[in-house]
């Protein structure tokens, strides 16, 4: 994985020899957390999850991708199909290398998925000869010649990077006779291809494409084309281009920034020789909508993240890197925290299991549930012996949780369908109220009660003034979202929609035949007000026209439209309650964002600064307790030394260093001031001194100078 | 070939003027070794002198012969041995290791090349040596071995020998010389070199085993025996199969060189350069014009071939630029003028450029900056512009610092040379500012 | 026109031939020729051919070398990565793959020289060998030696060969500071207006009558003379827009004849092909396609340099509107333009523009760390901590190339940077963030 992505200081890498038993990541999970005695099934149930959301996502990608994919492939087949046939314009043109440039965008972890299913596709069902190179790899023009050799003539045997790794080894022998030169290539290619027509039919049939374009295209994949350096690669094509006549190739240029770049690199003098094709890639930002609506916004998974998480999430990938990858795997790690510190996830799963693992509940679990905030809620709202009962008696409590769950599981039903709706709903108002994507309102749900806060209101009044057809449309939707939920309450919701647009249907017929002339007068300046000027405006005026209304009666459209409303209204009401409010919420809901940020967004600056000035943080230790935040002079030298050069402008002349750090220290052994030797340095102070500078240099927080020799300067940011 | 046919029946042209062209390219191209060098009779005694000494009497001995390339080194050096050889004594004794800087990049290559050209790899096999040294007196060792019990006699050549004086510590030379010293085989060490200060290269240990013996060629003819050289050089030897044609070709060789103007030419040839390649170069273009329809070497021919030689390259690729290219070059050419020959950037450029468009009313030559990029491009790569800092992929290209590596007369005169050049940008080109 | 390619020892057809095939380059040909001399005649050991691009330099070596049969081996020094693919391909065409194959694992000078020696003797030339050396300027990048040893190959191998240097740089730039071997210099001249219009116009369009071609011909040079004169790139550009250049007669709206019609039909399209196709904004196939497509529609296909548009996040925008203001204003001025309520600052001193020319004409300067994340601090809306994500993301878009870092890598405490993008592209970026640099910039006050 490459580290040259935004996001980079956030990945954890994996050593290569990262195949351990997961008997021993068991073990690992297991080790110190909460309720060990059912641990093991919350670790498999844990796996499970995970393997799911994996798959899942990865399905998804492969379906965010196929659109471009497709297109790329198209493309390599119409060039290699050019070749073949030649009228006057084409061999009169300057045969050119057939170039993709694909635009990936800046999320550069993300890539690696989209060129391996790209790769993978190409030999599949264009060419066998697909060689990908990174610029990490090719430093030279030499090793990228011989990276990119090596992965054509070793093709066959080698799929993915890792097993090129070892071929190479295995390989190396094999191809030392062979000069790294392009020549090599060209008669290994033309050999190929003449074995390719004698092919056996078994090989046929394993690739059909091969027969009617009897010239399979080398495609050549430039990873991170920024990456490279623009001297190998302008010396490379000027070679291929060489070679054009007798090789079919082909270029595919990951590009992370803007296609542009690649005039910023190649001199036209180079990029005249090449025949670039722009693909451009769906926007990270429309990935994670899609990601977030599968995968957070659905019943399927039983595991949730609460509103703080969820923002911390959403915030680091919109702030700091645009990656995909990086947001699944904070959702990871969320799991991962979520099983290994909270035991009563053991009923975080499906329905059935869920049940089940209720009556499997020991006592302590119990007590757990009991002390269950939400629970206690609940509680208080039963009558005394009720709650007598949930206190004292288990296998009542038990009934009751397997009810809660249920409940718990409802609400999801619910809630997900419903908050699609609402969007639906809002999305299109000006100004988006309630934000335009699902994700914001999502998260605005999850906060508080939606239908409390004033956003909610004024998107409300602006559907109150929306025109006829554009509510339809929009509630036709809602109907449709309605109708894939399964649960009664989604279907009778259902059903009272449609009969309201039954309604609105009527009502055309209704309004066909000569209207009061009132409302006339009315509704005709709304409609070509709406059509002038921006609906917010509009608002005022129109608020101004309702009070002016009020006397008057309503026209058949507007009472349906308030109804429709208010329908929608109660089901928001009704089910868009925030998590916080169901019983047991705590079960299915991860909440400690702190945790999540402190994993995916380290600050170890501020770490080291606040371990140097107060040390207590740390260290616990009483001594170092001090008030006024000045640090006692009992702390470690190097943060006395930290603290003294806090004091200093940006040159600090070593020996008053040395000299404030003696006085501070003799302070601290306790020697009176008044003798002599107060103050005086001696050997041992003196190399305490050194080194904790040393110490404090290492850190970056100073560097030597040339300025002055016995001077050291002060560095801000160094050492990040 | 044609030695044994001495009669005078006369060739048909076609087969003299191919005879002559053999001869003479012989001459100007394989450098032919004359029968006697003439110019350098005196180094050519001093030097044979000295090998005979090594050759025959078995002294070691170590020279340099100094002097400007193409003023006859090796020539004299071929000469001398061609002489030596003649002696039946020395032809049976005498070996040489020719070496070349050029070739010989390190020492252990030069000491490959040493026992290959002494036919000792079978002797030395894939013996180990602790030492340079070692393997150098293994090899000398060696040669004693055979019929006679004194050693054979071996003169090393080193041409380039500046170049053998980077090697890692002058292993190679300290040790030939070091031989040279000491008596342990007669050895006789032969430097080519044109460096001067070819001295100075050495180090001390090496040069203190030197036998300061340099033999320099610093030919400068007097212009007449230049033009004797020339005509020596054209003229034939009279074994030449046909007779009457030799005689003809050399009285039109004696005409040219009588002549005026070829006479200026040649003074001129003779102030940038006296030594024998260039003016080999000249004659060989010369030669080149001699065919069967024109059976002699005319002025004409010769005035153009000097033309040739001393054409200005630059200007030439000047001629073959567009219009936006030179522009962009007279531009260049104003900021010079302006900053005293700071550096600049193509934005700077690009400005000189507008200003000198807005102060015209029709603009056909305003074009997108994509297109000036292109042009700018163009000109880095013939290297008309050169970046200040070699770090190109560093910054922007816009912002890339440039010089220009031609100078105001090499772009006036161009511009006075291009084909319908427009009159407005002659004039700004001649304007004081831009 | 042939009377010029005559030389004794070639059989004439041959030659007629060449000199089909070399159009306005005659000159040049029957130059070398005489040069060469007769097969087994010597010629000299190196001759430097130089001219522009695509002036037929090596077109011309090759139809020569190639119809006369003479021994040669062709190599083009991009391609020598290393000097052993130079020395296995020259003997290879000379004596036979069994002679490149004695070459050791990383072949010397001498070792080539060597060999080729061995050979030569075993199989001595009878016609001059030719050894041509495209995209010479290339060698002198590589080994010192190289250059003045093949200058002089004739001498040091004892054979009757002849290296030929071909490059687009002139011979004075070549010259080592020790001197060597002068080659003997030959210039091909660019081809004239007149003489690209004959060699474009042979090549035309076999449905189409030959003054209808040229008359297109003479159209294009009339747009494109006066910014290329390259031979290939003006054979482009004449294929992909002749088409176009026919539609008005496919439709029968006028004649062949009729110029100035079809003048008025092509000349805006060529225009528009200069700022597309000759600087492959657009690529061949796209413009191909574009002309199948209706003129509205023309708009649809964006030139390359037309998305510049970067999606970043957040805080990466602001990096890299910090490191823009940090290149482009003095640092002086940090004071004025980021300090919350700075001082009375003289409006003189400060405004004293001793810069003689703006700092847009000059190009970013380097700024160190610090400086960069003050003016960040400064100019980021939100307060933000300073998390390692934040500084990765400064060395990603170093990755991105959107910065570069101009201090070497062994001080990694203080780093200095650059940065690399253009004007209007900071300008589209902090339009997104709401952040109106211009009021930042120094030059635009």
């Amino acid at each position: 994985m490459s580290t040259s992505s935004v996001s980079k200081g956030c990945f954890v890498f994996k050593p290569s020899a990262k195949k351990k038993k997961t008997l021993s990541l068991e073990d690992h999970f297991i080790h110190g957390c909460e309720g060990a005695d059912e641990s093991k099934t919350r670790f498999n149930q844990c796996q499970d999850l995970w393997d799911q959301i994996k798959t899942d996502t990865e399905l998804l990608q492969d379906e965010l991708n196929t659109k471009i994919l497709d297109s790329l492939l198209d493309f390599t087949r119409k060039c290699s199909s050019t070749r073949q046939h030649n009228d006057w314009a084409s061999h009169m043109r300057a045969s050119e290398i057939p170039t993709a440039a694909l635009v990936l965008g800046v999320n550069v972890p993300d890539h690696d998925m989209t060129f391996q299913s790209l790769s993978e596709l190409l030999r599949q069902s264009v060419t066998p000869h697909v060689a990908s190179v990174q610029a990490k790899e090719c430093g030279a023009l030499k090793h990228l010649i011989k990276r990119v050799l090596e992965r054509l003539l070793g093709t066959d045997v080698t799929v993915d990077d890792d097993e090129e790794e070892e071929t190479e080894q295995t390989s190396a022998p094999l191809h030392k006779s062979v000069h790294c030169s392009l020549s090599t290539l060209c008669d290994w290619y033309t050999m190929n291809t003449k074995k390719s027509y004698s092919l056996t039919p078994g090989k046929k049939r394993s690739s059909p494409v091969k027969d009617d374009l009897q010239q399979p295209p080398i495609v050549i994949i430039f990873k991170d084309l920024e990456a490279f350096n623009a001297r190998v690669l302008q010396d490379f094509i000027l070679i291929c281009s060489r070679y054009i006549e007798r090789l079919p190739l082909m270029f595919i240029f990951g590009i992370a920034t803007s296609p542009s770049t690649i005039q910023h690199m190649l001199p036209h003098s180079v990029s005249s020789l090449l025949c670039i094709e722009l693909f451009q890639s769906l926007s990270c930002t429309q990935h994670l909508a899609t990601v977030i609506d599968k995968l957070i916004l659905t019943t399927h998974f039983p595991f949730k993240l609460n509103g703080k998480v969820m923002q911390v999430l959403i915030s680091i990938f919109l702030y700091h890197d645009f990656s995909v990858r990086n947001f699944i795997k904070g959702v990871q790690l969320a799991l991962l925290e979520h099983f290994h510190s909270q035991p009563l996830s053991v009923l975080c799963c499906r329905k059935k299991e869920a049940l089940l693992n209720v009556m499997q509940l020991g006592h302590q679990d119990l007590e757990r549930i009991r002390q269950l905030p939400s629970f206690k809620r609940y509680v208080e709202k039963q009558e005394p012996q009720e709650q007598e009962h949930l206190l004292t008696d288990d296998t009542h409590l038990k009934e009751v949780c397997r009810r809660l769950i249920k409940d718990l599981r409802k609400y999801h039903k619910h809630y997900y369908p419903t908050l699609r709706c609402l969007h639906t709903l809002t999305s299109s108002l000006p100004r988006y109220p309630l934000g335009k994507q699902i994700r914001e309102l999502h998260l605005i749900c999850l906060e508080k009660n939606v239908w409390e806060n004033e956003e909610y209101q004024s998107a409300m009044k602006l559907l109150k003034m929306m025109a006829k057809d554009e509510l339809i449309s929009l509630l036709k939707k809602c109907a449709e979202i309605l109708q894939h939920s399964k649960s009664k309450n989604m279907k009778s919701a259902l059903l009272l929609l449609e009969a309201m647009l039954a309604k609105f249907k009527q009502l055309d017929t209704v309004v066909a035949e000569p209207p009061p002339p009132a409302e006339e007068s009315i509704t005709s300046p709304v409609k070509n007000l709406q059509k002038k000027m921006d609906l917010f405006q509009l608002q005022k005026a129109l608020l101004e026209m309702n009070e002016s209304r009020r006397s008057k009666k309503l026209s058949p459209f507007e009472v349906l439209r308030n109804e429709a409303l208010q329908f929608i209204d109660s089901l928001v009401q009704s089910h868009l309650s925030p998590p916080e409010s169901q019983t047991l919420y705590e079960v299915c809901y991860y909440s400690s964002s702190a945790t999540v940020r402190r994993h995916l967004n380290a600050a170890p600056r501020t770490s080291i600064q606040a371990a140097l000035n107060s040390p207590f943080y740390y260290l616990q230790n009483d001594r170092l307790k001090s008030e006024d935040g000045s640090v006692s002079n009992a702390a470690p030298d190097i943060c006395i030394v930290y603290k003294l050069h806090l004091e200093c402008g940006r040159l600090i002349n070593l020996f008053d260093w040395l000299e404030a750090f003696a006085t501070v220290v003799s302070a601290a052994e306790g020697n009176d001031p008044d003798s002599d030797s107060f103050g005086k340095v001696d050997d041992v102070k003196h190399a305490r001194f050194i080194r904790a500078v040393s110490e404090l240099e290492f850190l970056g927080f100073i560097k030597s100078t040339k300025q002055k020799t016995d001077h050291v300067a002060r560095i801000t940011w160094g050492g990040c | 070939m044609s030695k044994r046919k001495v009669n005078d029946a006369p060739l048909p042209v076609g087969t003299c003027i191919s005879e002559v062209q053999d001869i003479l390219r012989k001459r100007l191209c394989h450098q032919q070794l004359p029968d006697t060098p003439e110019g350098v009779q005196a180094q050519h005694k001093h030097l044979l002198e000295l090998l005979k000494r090594t050759a025959i009497h078995g002294e070691s001995n170590s020279v340099l012969i100094v002097g400007p390339r193409g003023s006859g080194k090796t020539m004299l050096l071929k000469c001398v041995l061609r002489d030596l050889l003649e002696e039946k004594e020395v032809e049976r004794n005498l070996l040489q290791v020719h070496l070349n800087g050029l070739l010989q990049t390190d020492d252990r290559i030069a000491l490959q090349e040493m026992t290959r050209q002494l036919h000792l790899e079978n002797v030395v096999g894939d013996k180990v040596f602790g030492s340079f040294a070692e393997n150098l007196s293994f090899l000398l060792e060696a040669l004693k071995k055979g019929d006679r019990s004194s050693s054979r006699p071996v003169l090393f050549v080193l041409d380039e020998f500046d170049l053998f004086a980077h090697h890692k510590n002058q292993t190679l030379l300290y040790n030939l010389f070091d031989v040279s010293q000491s008596a342990q085989a007669p050895v006789a060490v032969v430097g080519v070199t044109c460096r001067l200060d070819v001295l100075e290269l050495l180090e001390k240990r090496v040069k203190s085993r030197f036998s300061h013996r340099q033999i320099h060629l610093l030919s400068n003819p007097t212009f007449s025996q230049y033009l004797e050289r020339v005509q020596t050089q054209l003229s034939l030897q009279d074994d030449f199969p046909d007779k009457t044609f030799a005689q003809d070709w050399n009285a039109s060789v004696k005409t040219l060189c009588e002549d005026k103007s070829v006479e200026d030419a040649l003074q001129r040839h003779y102030n940038s350069s006296k030594n024998f390649r260039s003016n080999h170069m000249l004659l060989m273009l010369c030669l080149s014009r001699v065919s069967v329809a024109n059976p002699a070497i005319k002025p004409a021919d010769l005035l153009e071939a000097s033309k040739m030689c001393l054409i200005d390259a630059q200007a030439n690729m000047l001629h073959g630029l567009s219009i936006l290219e030179l522009c962009l070059i007279i531009a260049m050419k104003h900021l010079n003028d302006v900053y005293e020959g700071e550096p600049f950037n193509l934005q700077m450029v690009h400005n000189e450029f507008k200003k000198f468009l807005q102060r015209k009313s029709n603009s056909m030559y305003n074009f997108e900056q994509p297109v000036i990029m292109k042009a700018f491009e163009h000109l880095q790569q013939l290297e008309m512009i050169r970046p200040v800092d070699s770090s190109s992929v560093k910054t922007q290209r816009e912002y890339q610092l440039m010089r220009l590596m031609l100078d105001n007369t090499q772009v006036m005169e161009a511009l006075q040379k291009y084909p319908q050049c427009p009159t407005d940008i002659k004039q700004w080109a001649m304007s004081a500012y831009g | 026109m042939s009377a010029l390619l005559q030389q004794p020892g070639y059989e004439e057809e041959r030659l007629q031939t060449v000199s089909k095939k070399l159009p306005c380059r005659e000159v040049q040909a029957g130059m070398l020729l005489s040069l060469m001399g007769q097969p087994h005649q010597y010629s000299y050991p190196s001759i430097f051919i130089y001219g522009h691009q695509s002036s037929g330099k090596s077109h011309v070596l090759n139809v020569l070398l190639k119809e006369l049969e003479l021994p040669h081996a062709t190599v083009s020094f991009v391609e020598c990565v290393s000097v052993a693919l130079l020395f296995e391909q020259v003997l290879l065409s000379f004596f036979g793959c069994d002679a490149a194959s004695l070459l050791p694992r990383s072949p010397s000078l001498s070792d080539f020289v060597r060999i080729y020696r061995q050979q030569s003797s075993q199989s001595p030339a009878k016609q001059t060998r030719y050894i041509v050396m495209e995209k010479a300027e290339l060698l002198r990048d590589s080994d010192a030696n190289l250059l003045p040893a093949l200058l002089r190959l004739q001498e040091l191998v004892e054979d009757n060969v002849t290296v030929i240097l071909l490059s687009e740089i002139v011979w004075d730039r070549f010259r080592p500071n020790t001197g060597c071997f002068e080659p003997l210099l030959l210039h091909f001249p660019d081809y004239s207006k007149g003489e690209l219009q004959h060699i474009l116009a042979q090549d035309r369009n076999p449905s189409y009558s030959d003054e209808f071609y040229s008359a297109y011909i003479n159209i294009l040079l009339g747009v494109f003379y006066s910014v290329c004169r390259d031979l290939r790139e003006l054979r482009h550009l004449a294929a992909l827009n002749f088409s176009k250049f026919c539609e008005p007669l496919a439709e029968g709206k006028v004649k062949e004849t009729d110029t100035h019609k079809l003048w008025r039909n092509i000349e805006p399209h060529l225009k528009k092909a200069m700022q597309t196709v000759y600087l492959r904004e657009v690529s061949s196939l796209q413009w191909e396609q574009m002309q199948q497509m209706e003129e509205k529609e023309n708009g649809a296909v964006r030139g390359l340099s037309a998305h510049t548009h970067v999606e970043l996040p957040y805080y990466s925008k602001f990096l890299l509107i910090a490191a823009y203001l940090a290149s482009f204003n003095p640092a002086r001025t940090d004071k004025r333009f980021f300090v919350k309520h700075h001082g009375k600052i003289k409006k003189t001193n400060f405004l004293k523009k001793n810069e003689k020319t703006s700092n847009h004409l000059l190009g970013p300067k380097p700024f160190p760390l610090d400086r960069l994340l003050a003016i960040f601090y400064s100019v980021v809306d939100s307060r933000v901590a300073p998390t390692a994500s934040i500084f990765s993301q400064i060395s990603s878009l170093v990755t991105l190339q959107l910065l570069t870092q101009v201090s070497h890598g062994d001080q990694i405490d203080a780093p200095k940077y650059k940065c690399a993008v253009s004007m209007d592209f900071i300008c589209a970026i902090s339009r997104t963030v709401n952040f109106e640099i211009i009021k930042y910039l120094y030059d635009f006050l």
